[in-house]
């Protein structure tokens, strides 16, 4: 019952982080091509902006990955 | 974290794990390349030397567009070595080997190195902070606005101390967990899968030390900045 439920939290843990970051990463990188394609010779600051904020966003799912594999090592 | 069971030898009461002994290397490495680089300095470059030209040069750009030319001219040297440093530790796991044999591990992927890196760039941080505008004056830009000090002085003292950890949980969290995601490929499907994920990795990793080093930038720019 303890394991099956330590297993569950695992993938909560990492599924529910994945689907906000998912969620917020998309939009940036939408709003991004939104503005390249309006300004496209301010492309390279925007990459760099864009790279650097989906980096941001990426490690709040890392820190649920984080979770999920101290919560694997405890089954 | 999962150090104990990798301790190869001790020093006194220091334990030397595989992530140390790989770091010592890469140290060896990095100063040997260093030293033949800039040996005997020639007007037409030899191909090492060009290639150290190329490097200092592009980092030099890249920093100068976040810190500003005078702090990049006066600081460039502790950001360099940050960045230079992390990136050959990330690609170190790359190559055949790494975390299979005794003595050689990737250094990020533990959570002691990363926290190491951070507590450097915390007080590189401050320090460059306190030397460019001096100690008082840095300490009230802490409280800015003053008449709300008592609200804003907590808040940016714990962001201070935030920031570190988050460094260090980031440039290792994204680590280990490529590795271990790697892993797991790997017992799924041998043949072919992990590479896969190793072209990505090839990827994460510069970008893990690009962030590690802009985010670094970023909080020095903003602890020098006039206002």
């Amino acid at each position: 019952m303890a394991s099956g439920t330590i297993a569950l939290a695992a993938a909560l843990a990492l599924a529910l982080t994945a689907v906000g970051t998912a969620f917020a990463q998309g939009w940036t990188a939408s709003k991004a091509m939104d503005a390249i394609a309006r300004q496209p010779e301010a492309a390279g600051n925007i990459r760099g902006a864009l790279v650097i904020s989906l980096a941001l966003m990426e490690a709040l799912t890392i820190y649920g990955m984080l979770v999920a594999f101290m919560l694997v090592g405890k089954i | 974290m999962e150090e104990a069971g990798n301790v190869i030898f001790s020093i006194g009461p220091l334990q030397v794990t595989s992530a140390v002994t790989t770091m010592w290397a890469i140290i060896f490495v990095l100063a040997l390349v260093s030293f033949l680089a800039t040996r005997n300095l020639k007007e037409v470059p030899g191909p090492l030397q060009s290639l150290a030209e190329i490097a200092v040069d592009k980092l030099r750009d890249y920093f100068g567009g976040l810190l500003g030319e005078k702090n990049t001219r006066k600081y460039f040297p502790v950001f360099a070595t940050l960045f230079i440093f992390i990136i050959v530790c990330n690609y170190s796991g790359l190559l055949p080997g790494a975390g299979h044999v005794k003595g050689f591990a990737l250094p990020t992927a533990s959570l002691s190195v990363t926290a190491g890196l951070a507590i450097v760039a915390f007080f590189t941080t401050h320090v460059i902070g306190i030397r460019e505008r001096g100690l008082k004056h840095y300490a009230l830009s802490l409280a800015q606005p003053l008449y709300l000090s008592f609200l804003i002085l907590p808040l940016n003292l714990i962001e201070q101390l935030v920031r570190p950890a988050s460094l260090a949980l980031r440039l290792y969290g994204n680590m280990y967990g490529e590795e271990t995601v790697t892993e797991q490929l790997y017992e799924i499907f041998p043949i072919g899968v992990p590479l896969i994920m190793n072209v990505l990795s090839l990827l994460f990793c510069m970008l893990q030390a690009m962030v590690f080093t802009m985010l670094l930038s970023i909080y020095v720019s903003e602890a020098t900045e006039e206002e």
